[in-house]
């Protein structure tokens, strides 16, 4: 199927949960809100002539520097395999108690990036059976893919300056 | 209550706590599992992970495009031409830029004899896990092969950053050609060496045959890709079902087993190898001629030569090296099928010459619940070969 | 039977006869001297030759992180054979190393593992830096990334590199034994086993 006629499906099968469709470069996106999601997934699995059976991937985008309305963004990259066709569903997520409902018991394969998600984003995945930090240590402070984190905090420990010596190359501990 | 008569409370269960790694031989690299074990049965599986997060999507947030494809070679460290070609091809899928027949043809062989070195840095660690330790030694043999190939076209042995967007970094030389063509010629009889030692070895079934088992709608449902994934009886390539750089061109078979076992998945490995040689050959027979990058001196480089002469490169020379492409508003993914799977980046780009974000989509990273799931009920020896036999890369998966 | 045939052979037989004579002669010199070299005696300080002996039996750790492992495992493979300078025996476990080779970046993560490891390896050990990352953060500064492994542990060898070449660490390799050569029988490497 093309994207233009998943788009349609999509459309008719579901047609008020659906917030807005695009189709930049040929790909079929599809905007919906957080509390359809699982609906609309749910969906997107079950009907036959759609039957997104994989799920590739799940990303999250920090809005703040565009100053889009809702700040967060989760991006569900699905598959069908049968069919060889994608979709990319794109769910907005407010700034205040940033929160969407989980895809894993539909996809097993969404747990890893969902625990991702609330990990770098700090996006809190309802229903999620493990809801901790995945890739940062368990003591992290901050979400650290959120724009308003600092990439370092730590200036370049080198300088062309012959006399000028940072605070780094002074506080580093000494060797043997 | 004190601290140590509530642990032998909780040791009441008849089940014994054994962590692995971060540092062990046989994760590849850092990855950490928490195994819960009855006797020698694995109960549960619990990875830890991000011993080796790089920050490289927050980094490539804070650089141009073009200073992320270096990037982009550290995140899977054996497979840099894949991670080039899929962030190159998502920045040109929003610019818009046509690429070069004979530019695709050389990225094609890249991602290929990456593929090839891939696969054998696999076969040998995966071999030497489970207790072959001549097959390390032979298939780094003919790794350092690859590896020079890639120093005579790039410069370098293994980041080779070569492949950029709008083209690659430079035209094919005629020795790296003819270093091409003696490998394929002296590749497939190295492949049936490694076979010849495995694939009918009686301890070498035992240990993977019936092992790690996940069926299709398993490897499915877990977000599998790659040959775990076709080693399931799934027949999903991406060089097959969409196509990139030409793929389509090249006649070659996707192998796809049933099994769904550690066994099948090394065959389908080295049969890949076979096939991905089929490929390098066919690309070296019909090499296009014509330009290595695109004529469009508004994404790549103006010829050195025509520095001299038009002032209209000399402009785009220095709007390209001080401030770099600018990609206009939009997002985008674009997957590519790597060693280990589907390789994907998905971008957004706000209209500057600096990405607003990158994601990777790692197939070690999906993998990994999946192959814990897989080690639920098996042998604690068996735990090694299943890791080795997902292929993961620690890299990626923490990015 | 002609005259230069019958000439030919009577020399032959006269070299072959004095070549057996320079043999036996030989073989009776060896009998003589054998083993008179392991009768001599040789002084040096006991420091020195442990120090010789250390160098030539570098065992290090499997401690591979990221992509300069792939290279350290080229290392101590057949093409470039670090068993030529004794150091491919690598060991799992840090209780049977003596020398880290930190083959990658070490995020703030696994900069206490890293600690713990070297903390378990027994005296004397040393530390190899290989690579950007590890030397000095490399491309990544960033908030993930220790920018140097000279924070948490201290390092005799730097290697630079993104990655290192095999050759690369190699010659790191030769230059901490001429190192560890050096310090032989002095206070510093007192030092590194009190």
């Amino acid at each position: 199927m093309t994207g233009e006629e998943i788009i349609a499906t999509v459309k008719a099968g579901l047609p008020d949960t659906i917030q807005d469709t695009a189709l930049p470069q040929g790909d079929a996106v599809i905007f919906v809100a957080p509390d359809c999601l699982q609906k609309v997934a749910a969906f997107l699995k079950d009907d036959p002539s759609l039957k997104f059976d994989y799920l590739s991937d799940v990303s999250g985008v920090d809005y703040l520097i565009e100053e889009r309305e809702p700040r967060f963004e989760a991006v569900y990259l699905l598959y069908s395999i049968d069919h060889s066709h994608s979709i990319r569903i794109r769910v907005g997520i407010e700034e205040e108690n940033p929160s969407v409902p989980t895809v894993s018991e539909l996809w097993k394969g969404a747990l890893y990036p969902e625990q991702e998600l609330f990990d770098m984003f700090g996006i809190h995945i309802e229903g999620h059976p493990r809801m901790e930090r995945l890739i940062m240590p368990k003591d992290w402070v901050g979400h650290p893919l959120r724009k308003d984190y600092p990439l370092t905090t730590e200036p370049v420990a080198f300088s062309y300056n012959r006399d000028f010596k940072s605070e780094l190359v002074k506080s580093k501990p000494p060797t043997r | 209550m004190s601290v140590t008569e509530q642990g032998l409370l909780e040791r009441d269960k008849d089940t014994m706590t054994l962590n692995m790694g971060p540092q062990h031989p046989s994760t590849h690299g850092v990855f950490r599992v928490i195994l819960e074990m009855d006797g020698e049965v694995v109960e549960t599986a619990e990875p830890e992970i991000g011993y080796l997060h790089t920050g490289i999507e927050k980094t490539s947030e804070n650089k141009r495009y073009v200073h992320v494809i270096p990037m982009t070679d550290r995140l899977d460290y054996l497979n840099p031409p894949g991670n080039n070609l899929a962030f190159c091809l998502a920045t040109e899928k929003l610019l818009g830029v046509e690429i070069p027949e004979r530019a695709q043809a050389l990225r094609v062989i890249m991602c290929e004899l990456a593929r090839i070195a891939s696969h054998l840095v696999w076969l040998g660690t995966h071999a030497l896990d489970i207790g072959a330790m001549t097959v390390f030694l032979y298939c780094w043999r003919e790794r350092e092969m690859v590896l020079d190939l890639n120093e005579e076209i790039s410069g370098v042995r293994m980041m080779t950053s070569y492949i950029r967007i709008g083209g690659v970094a430079k035209d094919a030389t005629r020795p790296w050609l003819d270093g091409i063509r003696d490998f394929i010629d002296y590749f497939p009889a190295k492949v049936d060496e490694y076979e010849s030692l495995l694939t009918k070895n009686p301890i070498w079934m035992d240990r993977t045959q019936g092992i790690g088992v996940f069926s299709r709608e398993e490897a499915i449902n877990w977000s599998l890709s790659g040959p775990a994934l076709r080693a399931s009886g799934v027949n999903w390539d991406i060089r097959k079902s969409r196509p990139y750089s030409g793929y389509e061109k090249y006649g070659f078979e996707v192998p796809v087993y049933q099994g769904g076992d550690i066994y099948d998945r090394y065959r389908v490995r080295v049969e890949e190898m076979r096939q991905s040689r089929e490929i390098i050959n066919q690309a070296i027979q019909k090499l296009p001629t014509g330009d290595y990058k695109t004529p469009d001196n508004k994404v790549s480089l103006p010829p050195r030569e025509t520095l001299h002469t038009s002032m209209e490169a000399l402009i785009h020379h220095f709007k390209l090296v001080s401030e770099g492409v600018s990609v206009p508003k939009g997002e985008t993914y674009v997957p590519i099928e790597g060693p280990r799977g589907e390789v994907g980046f998905y971008i957004v780009s706000d209209g500057t010459n600096v990405p607003y974000r990158v994601k990777l989509r790692a197939p070690s990273f999906m993998a990994i619940p999946g192959m814990c799931q897989m080690m639920t009920g098996c042998y604690i020896a068996d735990v090694v070969g299943i890791i080795g036999s997902i292929d993961i890369v620690m890299g990626e998966v923490d990015r | 039977m002609g005259l230069i045939e019958d000439a030919a052979e009577r020399v032959g037989d006269e070299i072959n006869n004095l070549k057996l004579n320079v043999q036996d002669s030989i073989e009776a010199m060896d009998h003589e001297y054998a083993g008179s070299l392991y009768d001599t005696i040789l002084t040096t300080k006991l420091g020195k030759v442990v120090g010789w002996a250390q160098k030539n039996a570098l065992w290090p750790a499997t401690f591979g992180l990221a992509c300069c492992a792939i290279e350290m495992m080229a290392m101590a493979n057949s093409r470039w054979d670090a068993a030529r300078f004794g150091a491919e025996v690598f060991r799992a476990s840090p209780r049977q190393a003596d020398l880290m080779i930190v083959s990658g970046r070490v995020s703030q993560k696994m900069a206490p593992i890293l600690k713990q490891i070297y903390d378990q390896m027994p005296e004397p050990k040393w530390v190899m830096s290989m690579g950007a990352c590890a030397s000095c953060g490399g491309v990544f500064n960033n908030y993930s990334i220790v920018q140097g492994v000279d924070r948490v542990v201290p390092v005799d060898v730097y290697v630079p590199g993104c990655p290192p070449g095999p050759e690369a660490l190699l010659y790191g390799l030769i230059k901490l034994q001429e190192k560890i050569m050096a310090e032989a029988g002095t206070d510093k490497a007192k030092k590194r086993v009190a």
